[in-house]
């Protein structure tokens, strides 16, 4: 399951259900939205392919680091959700 | 108590919930809707997670500042300026405590917890911290 929040919720929808390979990474998934929707692309990678540094991602409610935790994988129903900068309060 | 909610927040309610016999100083917090030219905020939440956060927080400054009480109740859905965004009220026996332990949860909340704010004006929206 594929969470979005805040502007990426406006690209992706709230929640989206994602079958993928087994062994698929969270880099494979958000490559997979990325090729399925330009517009996540453009707002989540950047020229080089690198994911911009503003997106952040939890996996199953526990935030991960971007910069190691991409080539983690991923069992089924795993939950993955994907947001821009916190601003409550 | 924590809550995440689309309903007005009563301060009053809050403050009821977190008197004590043991308490003299009790400190409340209110976040408010300011107008940098802004008609209407949208306040989103990942709502299990953030409740999670704030639950953590909570227990954090209850046991870091000795708290006899901490109320955290924060809005979503869409707010008029003026209105509040996040009230929170802590108890506590002394001044200090009280004051230090809503300093740290709102600066936590702020870090942690899974929640944004849209600016809707004239001219469209804007998230809040996205550049």
């Amino acid at each position: 399951m594929v969470l979005a929040f805040a502007s990426f919720r406006e690209i992706l929808g709230k929640e989206r259900e994602m079958r993928l390979l087994e062994s698929a990474t969270v880099k494979d998934l958000l490559e997979e939205l990325a090729a399925a929707r330009p517009a996540f692309k453009e707002a989540a990678f950047d020229d080089t392919g690198a994911l911009r540094d503003y997106v952040l991602l939890m996996v199953n409610r526990k935030r991960i680091d971007p910069t190691r935790d991409l080539s983690r994988p991923l069992q089924d129903g795993d939950e993955l959700a994907i947001f821009p900068p916190l601003a409550g309060g | 108590m924590i809550e995440i909610t689309e309903k007005e927040i009563s301060l009053d309610e809050m403050i009821k919930r977190a008197r004590s016999r043991d308490a003299g100083a009790m400190v409340t917090f209110l976040g408010t809707v300011r107008d940098d030219g802004i008609e209407r905020m949208e306040v989103e939440a990942f709502r299990e997670a953030a409740q999670a956060e704030l639950e953590a927080i909570r227990e954090e400054a209850m046991s870091r500042f000795h708290l006899i009480e901490a109320e955290v109740v924060h809005r979503t859905g869409s707010l008029a300026v003026g209105e509040s965004i996040l009230a929170i009220v802590c108890s506590a026996a002394h001044r200090d405590e009280a004051f230090s332990g809503c300093r740290y949860i709102i600066e936590e909340l702020k870090k942690r917890a899974p929640l944004w704010k849209k600016e809707l004006g004239e001219n469209g929206g804007c998230w809040v911290g996205q550049t």
